[in-house]
C-alpha cells in the first residue's frame, strides 16, 4: 500500500505541475483540494484522466469524484480495488 | 498616450527599459531561470503554457516592485496581441486526442484560448478592468496604436497593461509587456 | 452632434438556415439542429450539437465563388459576410472598410495537417482578401464572448477616429474534434439538448455558425434602424476557467451600460449555457444589477455554443425579435436552477421597449455587455 501511495504522490506532483514538490510533502491523510494541497477543479478533471490513463479506471463525473480523491490515501485505496491496469 | 515602461524577452535575454535584467541560470532553461531571478512565488506558473508563461514573466518583469501593486483596480485595461497565439499548446493539446493514445487533457485545453494569458494577468494583479486579445500577423505598431485608441475609449480605463506575446519554440519567442498611459 | 454607431446590415448562418430572417422565423417555429452525435468527427463518446450540413456549406461556397482550397471555417465566414456586406451597399474593397473577425479557434481543423494556417490571423487575411479589402484585419479572440468584444471594438473604431466609415464584424466558428475532446475531457457537454437555468441543466451543447454585422456612423439627423449605444468588457481577475461566485464581471460590465438605458430594456439576450456555474453567476449578476424582473432569453438550447460567432448571431435574432415585438423563448425552459430566478419563458412573449441588453461571459474570466436601441425610438 505505501508503494501505491508513493507512486500516487509522483504522479500528482507530475501531472499537476506541482513544481519543486516531494512525495514527502504530500500529507497522506490530508485534504487534496481546499486547503491542504489548494487543488482546483481543473485539477480534479485532470486527475480523473490520470486513473483513467494509469489505472483504467473511469469516473463520470467530477461529483462521483469527490469521495475518491479526499486524500491520496482515499485515491490509494480505491486504485487498489478498482484498477484494471 | 504616454508609455510608462517596456520590458522584453527573447531566448537569454530579458530587459526592462532596454536595462538588462541579471538572470542567474538554475539549470531549468531560461523562462525558469527568469521566474526564480524575478521570485514571483506564483506555483500557477507551473500550470501555465508557454504562451501564458511568456506574457506572464514579461509583465512580471515590467511591474516588479511598482507600490501598491496587488490593490484591486478597474482602471487599467489588460491588452494582448499575439499571432501563434497558445499554437504549441494546441499542437500539445492535439497530441492527446490521437485515436491510439486518446487521453485529452483538461489542464492542456484551458489553455487552448489565446486570451487566457490575460485572465492570468488579471489574476495576478487583480485587475477587474477591461480586457481583450488581438491576433495580428505581426507586431504592428500602426495595427495596435488603433486598437489601443479603442481600449481608451472605455472611460472608466486610465492606462493598459499591454503585451505581445508570440512562442514559436524554444529557440525562437519573443515577449513585449509595455504599460501605457490615456495622456 | 453625437456620433451614433449605425447596424447597416447583418446576415445570420446557422445549421437551422441561411438568413437572418430565415433563422428567426424557424427558431419562432420550435425547430433547432441540435441532435445526437456518435462517430462524428470521430469522436466514440456521443455528444449532442448543432452542426452544419458540410455538402449544402461546400455547395453555397461553390455558388459563391469561394476558392476551394479555402477551409470550411473560411467558407462560412465568406458567405455570411458577403450577404451582409451586399445588403449594406459598402465597397468592401475600400480602405475606408475595416474587417473585425471575432473566432475562439478559426482554422484549428487545419492543425493536423497544416499547423501555419491555425493562427488567427491567417483565415482573417483570407477573408478580408476574398472581398479586396486592402487593410490587414484584426482578429478579436477573447474566448466565448469574441463576438460582443468585437463588435464593441468596432463601435470604438468607428467612434474614436474618422478613418473608417464602414466596418465589417463576421464571428464564426466551426467544429472539429479538437473542441469535442476538449470539451468532453472538461466535462462541460451535456449528453441532451442543453436546459439553460433549470435545476437538471447538466452541460452545454456546441453550436457552428457564422454571422455578419456591417456597421457604420450616423449623426443624429440621420434615423439609423438599430445602434450600438454602449458597451464594457470586464474581467472578473477570480479563474481562468470559473466565473466569479459573485457575478463581479458581469455585474461591473452591465454597471457600466445601465446609466445608458434611457428606458427599462425590452429583455436582456444572456448567455444562458446550460452549464451549473454560468448560469448560476449570470442570475446572481442580474439580481445585483436590479434586473430580475427583466425577461431574459438564452438561445443556446436552440443554437448550441456558437462560442464566436454568439455575441453576433444572438444580437441579430435579439435585434430581429424586438422588430417583431418579441422577446424569443428559452425552449424547454423550466426554471428553478439557480439562487436568483430569471424571468425566462418556454414561449415566446411580447416585448416592452425598444432596447436590450446583449450578456457573455468567457473562459479567461472575460465578461462582455452592450446596449443595443433602435434607432427614432426616442
Amino acid at each position: 500500500m505505501n508503494e501505491l501511495i508513493n507512486e500516487i504522490k509522483l504522479q500528482i506532483i507530475d501531472a499537476l505541475n506541482l513544481e519543486g514538490m516531494t512525495p514527502e510533502e504530500i500529507e497522506t491523510d490530508a485534504p487534496l483540494f481546499g486547503e491542504g494541497l489548494g487543488l482546483d477543479s481543473i485539477d480534479v478533471l485532470e486527475l480523473i484522466v490520470l486513473l483513467e490513463k494509469n489505472y483504467g479506471i473511469k469516473l463520470t463525473s467530477p461529483q462521483e469524484g469527490k469521495k475518491v480523491f479526499a486524500s491520496v490515501r482515499t485515491l490509494a485505496e480505491y486504485v487498489k480495488e478498482n484498477r484494471t491496469k | 498616450m504616454k508609455l510608462l515602461g517596456i520590458s522584453r524577452i527573447t531566448p537569454g535575454l530579458a530587459t526592462v527599459n532596454d536595462i538588462q535584467r541579471e538572470v542567474v541560470p538554475d539549470g531549468k532553461g531560461f523562462l525558469h531561470s527568469l521566474y526564480t531571478s524575478l521570485k514571483p512565488d506564483y506555483p500557477k506558473f507551473f500550470k501555465m503554457d508557454l504562451h501564458c508563461k511568456l506574457g506572464f514573466l514579461a509583465t512580471e518583469l515590467l511591474l516588479e516592485g511598482t507600490e501598491g501593486r496587488f490593490e484591486p483596480r478597474e482602471d487599467r485595461a489588460v491588452v494582448a496581441f499575439t499571432h501563434n497565439g497558445c499554437l504549441q499548446n494546441d499542437l500539445e493539446f492535439n497530441a492527446g486526442c490521437k485515436a491510439e493514445n486518446y487521453f485529452p487533457s483538461p489542464a492542456l485545453f484551458v489553455y487552448t484560448l489565446p486570451n487566457i494569458v490575460t485572465g492570468e494577468i488579471c489574476i495576478r494583479n487583480r485587475y477587474k478592468g477591461d480586457s481583450s486579445c488581438f491576433v495580428l500577423p505581426n507586431p504592428d505598431r500602426e495595427k495596435i496604436q488603433e486598437c489601443l485608441e479603442c481600449v481608451f475609449q472605455d472611460p472608466v480605463t486610465t492606462s493598459a497593461l499591454c503585451t505581445w506575446v508570440d512562442y514559436k519554440s524554444e529557440e525562437d519567442y519573443e515577449a513585449y509587456a509595455f504599460l501605457i498611459e490615456n495622456k | 452632434m453625437t456620433v451614433r454607431t449605425a447596424i447597416l446590415s447583418d446576415y445570420a448562418i446557422t445549421p437551422l438556415a441561411f438568413g437572418s430572417e430565415e433563422n428567426l422565423s424557424a427558431y419562432l417555429e420550435g425547430r433547432s439542429c441540435l441532435r445526437r452525435h456518435v462517430g462524428t468527427f470521430g469522436i466514440q463518446d456521443p455528444f449532442y450539437a448543432s452542426l452544419f450540413d458540410r455538402e449544402q456549406v461546400e455547395a453555397e461556397a461553390v455558388k459563391a465563388g469561394i476558392p476551394e482550397n479555402y477551409s470550411f471555417f473560411e467558407k462560412v465566414a465568406i458567405l455570411a459576410a458577403g450577404r451582409a456586406i451586399e445588403a449594406s451597399g459598402t465597397d468592401p474593397a475600400s480602405p475606408r472598410t475595416a474587417f473585425i473577425i471575432s473566432s475562439t479557434k478559426g482554422n484549428i481543423e487545419r492543425l493536423d495537417n497544416c499547423p501555419g494556417e491555425a493562427p488567427l490571423d491567417v483565415p482573417a487575411a483570407r477573408i478580408a482578401s476574398f472581398f479586396g479589402n486592402p487593410s490587414t484585419p484584426v482578429v478579436v479572440s477573447v474566448a466565448c464572448i469574441s463576438g460582443l468584444a468585437a463588435l464593441i471594438h468596432a463601435r470604438r473604431l468607428l467612434t474614436s477616429s474618422t478613418r473608417y466609415d464602414r466596418v465589417v464584424v463576421c464571428g464564426a466558428e466551426a467544429y472539429c474534434g479538437f473542441f469535442v475532446s476538449g470539451f468532453q475531457c472538461l466535462k462541460a457537454l451535456s449528453a441532451n439538448r442543453c436546459r439553460p437555468f433549470c435545476a437538471d441543466r447538466d452541460g452545454l451543447n456546441l453550436g457552428e455558425a457564422a454571422a455578419c454585422m456591417v456597421l457604420g456612423r450616423s449623426d443624429d439627423t440621420q434615423l439609423a434602424p438599430w445602434e450600438i449605444v454602449c458597451g464594457a468588457v470586464r474581467n472578473d481577475a477570480n479563474h481562468i476557467s470559473g466565473p466569479s461566485r459573485t457575478g463581479e464581471g458581469s455585474y461591473n460590465c452591465l454597471r457600466a451600460v445601465l446609466p445608458h438605458c434611457e428606458e427599462r430594456p425590452a429583455f436582456v439576450s444572456v448567455h444562458g449555457t446550460g452549464t451549473a456555474y454560468n448560469d448560476e453567476m449570470e442570475s446572481v449578476a442580474l439580481s445585483r444589477a436590479g434586473l430580475l424582473d427583466v425577461p431574459v432569453c438564452a438561445m443556446k438550447s436552440v443554437f448550441g455554443h456558437t462560442m464566436g460567432a454568439a455575441g453576433i448571431l444572438e444580437s441579430i435574432l435579439s435585434i430581429k425579435s424586438l422588430d417583431k415585438g418579441l422577446v424569443l423563448p428559452t425552449p424547454g425552459f423550466t426554471g428553478g436552477g439557480v439562487s436568483y430566478p430569471v424571468d425566462a419563458s418556454p414561449v415566446p412573449r411580447l416585448a416592452d421597449g425598444n432596447s436590450f441588453i446583449k450578456l457573455l461571459s468567457g473562459f479567461g474570466g472575460c465578461n462582455a455587455a452592450a446596449l443595443f436601441r433602435k434607432g427614432g425610438a426616442r
